[in-house]
């Protein structure tokens, strides 16, 4: 084609207008040279291009020979399929429902993002729950299970492994139980917070099952704690409370709530108060008292609260509902702030 | 009325072995076993009753293994094949094995050693009575002098005599003998080496080692395996017999070996199962219900060990021994450990050899191993010093002896007791450290072939 538009324009050149024919037989004879070589060279590499995309397939392991193979050489085959489309990295089997295992740098990632968060916004509840099951290291989580296993309640607990529910507890029968009793004092207290026993989150980071169990224990009996120091839900409470836990248990979400929320704390007199009332009285209350993850709390409710607060070594600390409500009367009327 | 005075005869030779223990044996067959010292007059003496026993071995050998049991390194085989002592042995109650696996009881940190007939696991009697086989071969080749053993002989007094200062024992019959040589296999106690004068120094390990003998259940395979797992209070050690049996050696303090050996037999084999797996706590708090004979106890082992297995993964279920199902009945026994070394191996007319010499830990297994060394090693040096004309009894002549084993002894003794303070505390970075030491060594194959040609070849 190229070689026809170039003799159209051939003709119109000065110097081969005067040439004889033998110019166009000869440049007919380069185009058929021409043709006649691409010709032989696609006809050449048509017969050899089958080989070298078998070798290239051969080389990629992408080779599906479509004759002579036996059974055992098909699967091998699919084998291999299968291998090469699994994913490098498989996450382990889950130990128990709920169980999404971590690997440790998102363990890590998943701590500094719930620190900060918790810090910043302690009421939003997956903050709080993603730093406590973070830093619970099986260390901590290993101490407690020993300490639980040397106490003969703490065995059973670990042995039945109860579960808390709103369900299970009875809410009604409680609220008919004598005031004095601990179940009553439990119910009264949700009702004054306005809270209910809610299921809480389940485990998911925690790896061991039994250690798993332990700190779902921990997170659920968190309501009981409350209501036998009768301590209230505002964020001064829980960072009382969360002082408290941290002394008795030792887990070290509490410890890091304890330490580093009060930093967060704006207003003085309610820091005075952590400092100068609750933080003494966590001290001196959780030095003392029994290790409450042994305790079986669904067994007492019908206990006297003021026997089992003596019996557990429990101090009930000032009420801080009433010294708030003092607290903000003196600022309303101007006296202190 | 005639008085019958009693012939106390006195009695020359040129070799007295007290001690009819494997040491002893092995010394007596080796001496008659080689062409150089076979003519020389040797009597071994031995207080217990020796000879009725290990001929009823011989003959029937009792149905169950028996609780004494020692694992015996290749090198150790080897000399015993070389005097012709060893196709005596009843080698049907014998196990080869080729894999020892020992974990950490703290954190589980472990060394796996994987080398073809690694050990052999004997009855101490299977030896005492392979041995005497060949003494009594030899003895039918030899009639014109032939081993004389005297069982149930004590040894009352070992005085010096005055002219040529050789000793003379007086023998509970109311017989002496005279020696050129007195070699003293006789153990911790060697009366032979209070004789020398020797001092031999060292310190008592305040533990017992357990001894029984224990069946697997039979619910998996495994190859035979010696395990030993270093709990904080001493090393649980099983060893395999053949037919899936195996020899428990659990070295504790004094006051669990009391709970355990009073514990019921059915007890004794859960706690073994649970010291083979549970954590140092669990493990304090079913000692707690031991002492008491709780009967909660097998319950609370079952929960925790069912907990413990459903936690493991398929390609962990090998780390682990097979549990235990049953026990010989009164297979349980106990003995004191300690460590001891003799300042000498020889004096004038005096040589000691194996317990009287040394005592070691068993966790590694080399205590009746070093004393098979030392009987090899003082063979040579008789054959020497009979070729080259010496009294054999002289210090001179025997001191190549003590040249040659000391050193070696000493430094097996106290990497043994080395490894026994590392692993008898429960401080955590101290803990961490060994973990990691041990970890690193289980993944440097050229480290544990060096360890395994040590152990094995010496």
């Amino acid at each position: 084609m190229l070689a026809a538009t170039y003799m159209k324009h051939a003709s119109t050149r000065c110097w081969t207008k005067n040439l004889p024919l033998v110019t166009s037989v000869r440049t007919s004879r380069r185009t058929f040279i021409l043709t006649a070589l691409s010709t032989a060279a696609t006809a050449a590499y048509s017969f050899v291009s089958p080989s070298i995309s078998l070798a290239n397939s051969l080389e990629n392991g992408t080779y599906k020979p479509q004759h002579f193979q036996t059974t055992n050489e098909r699967e091998l085959q699919n084998l291999e399929a299968a291998k090469s489309n699994k994913p490098m990295f498989t996450r382990p089997e889950p130990n128990y429902p709920n169980h999404v295992p971590l690997y440790t740098f998102e363990k890590a990632m998943l701590f500094l993002g719930s620190s900060l968060g918790a810090f910043l916004h302690p009421e939003r509840n997956e903050f709080i729950v993603a730093l406590g099951e973070s830093t619970a290291h099986p260390y901590f989580l290993n101490l407690l299970r020993d300490q639980m296993l040397s106490d003969p309640v703490g065995r059973q607990i670990l042995k039945e492994r109860p579960n808390i529910t709103s369900t299970s507890l009875d809410l009604d029968h409680l609220s008919n139980l004598p005031p004095n009793t601990f179940g009553r004092t439990y119910v009264d207290w949700l009702h004054k917070e306005g809270v209910s026993p809610d299921t809480r989150v389940p485990v998911r980071f925690i790896d061991d099952d039994e250690l798993a169990f332990i700190f779902q224990r921990y997170r659920q009996c968190h309501d009981f704690y409350h209501s036998i120091t009768g301590l209230p839900i505002v964020r001064e409470g829980e960072i009382a409370v969360k002082m408290f836990e941290f002394l008795n248990l030792k887990i070290p979400f509490a410890g890091l709530g304890a330490i580093f929320a009060p930093f967060n704390v704006k207003r003085r007199d309610e820091r005075w108060r952590l400092f100068e009332v609750y933080y003494p009285w966590a001290w001196q209350c959780a030095i003392g008292c029994k290790p409450l993850i042994n305790v079986y709390w669904e067994k007492i409710m019908e206990k006297d609260v003021n026997e089992l607060r003596k019996e557990l070594g429990v101090i009930v600390p000032p009420d801080m509902r009433q010294l708030r409500k003092v607290a903000r009367m003196r600022r309303l009327k101007g006296l202190t702030n | 009325m005639a008085t019958a005075a009693t012939t106390a005869k006195t009695h020359t030779s040129d070799i007295v072995i007290i001690g009819g223990g494997p040491a002893g044996l092995t010394l007596a067959s080796a001496i008659k076993n080689s062409p150089i010292l076979k003519n020389l007059k040797i009597k071994l003496v031995e207080g217990g009753n020796l000879i009725e026993p290990l001929e009823k071995f011989n003959e029937s050998p009792p149905p169950n293994f028996m609780n004494r049991v020692v694992s015996l390194t290749p090198a150790t085989i080897s000399y015993l094949k070389e005097i012709k002592a060893w196709n005596h042995f009843k080698e049907e109650r014998t196990e080869t094995y080729d894999n020892i696996y020992a974990y950490d009881g703290i954190t589980n940190a472990r060394i796996q050693f994987d080398s073809p007939e690694i050990a052999t696991m004997c009855e101490n009697f299977n030896i005492q009575s392979g041995l005497f086989q060949r003494i009594k071969e030899l003895n039918q080749d030899n009639a014109e002098n032939p081993l004389e053993i005297l069982d149930k002989t004590k040894v009352i007094e070992i005085k010096s005599d005055e002219k040529n200062k050789w000793p003379i024992l007086q023998l509970s019959t109311g017989d002496s003998i005279k020696t050129r040589l007195l070699v003293g296999c006789d153990g911790y106690n060697s009366p032979a080496r209070k004789f020398a004068g020797i001092e031999s120094r060292g310190w008592a390990y305040n533990r017992w080692g357990i001894v029984a003998t224990l069946k697997y259940k039979d619910d998996a395979f495994r190859f035979p395996t010696g395990w030993q797992r270093f709990l904080t209070s001493g090393p649980l050690a099983q060893l395999p017999l053949p037919d899936n049996w195996c020899s428990l050696v659990w070295s504790t303090t004094p006051e669990l070996a009391d709970i355990l050996m009073k514990l019921p037999e059915e007890k004794f084999v859960a706690m073994v199962n649970a010291g083979a797996k549970l954590s140092p706590s669990e493990m304090d708090y079913l000692y707690k219900l031991s002492a008491k004979n709780d009967e909660t106890l097998m319950e609370e082992i079952s929960w925790r060990l069912n907990l413990f297995n459903s936690k493991l993964k398929e390609e962990e279920y090998e780390n682990y021994p097979l549990e235990i199902e049953s026990i010989v009945p009164n297979s349980r026994g106990r003995f004191p450990l300690k460590l001891s070394h003799a300042d000498t191996y020889v004096e004038e007319r005096v040589a000691l050899v194996g317990d009287a010499a040394h005592t070691t830990h068993p966790l590694a297994g080399q205590g009746l191993n070093m004393g098979q060394g030392d009987v090899k090693s003082l063979v040579k040096v008789l054959e020497t010093s009979t070729e080259r004309g010496l009294d054999i009894g002289s210090k001179f002549a025997l001191e190549g002896y003590f040249s040659e084993r000391y050193p070696a002894n000493h430094v097996l003794l106290g990497i043994v007791d080395k490894i026994h303070k590392i692993y008898s505390t429960d401080f955590t970075p101290l803990v961490m450290a060994r973990s990691l030491g041990l970890d690193a060594i289980n993944n440097t194959p050229f480290l544990k072939d060096f360890m395994v040609s040590q152990i094995s070849n010496k």
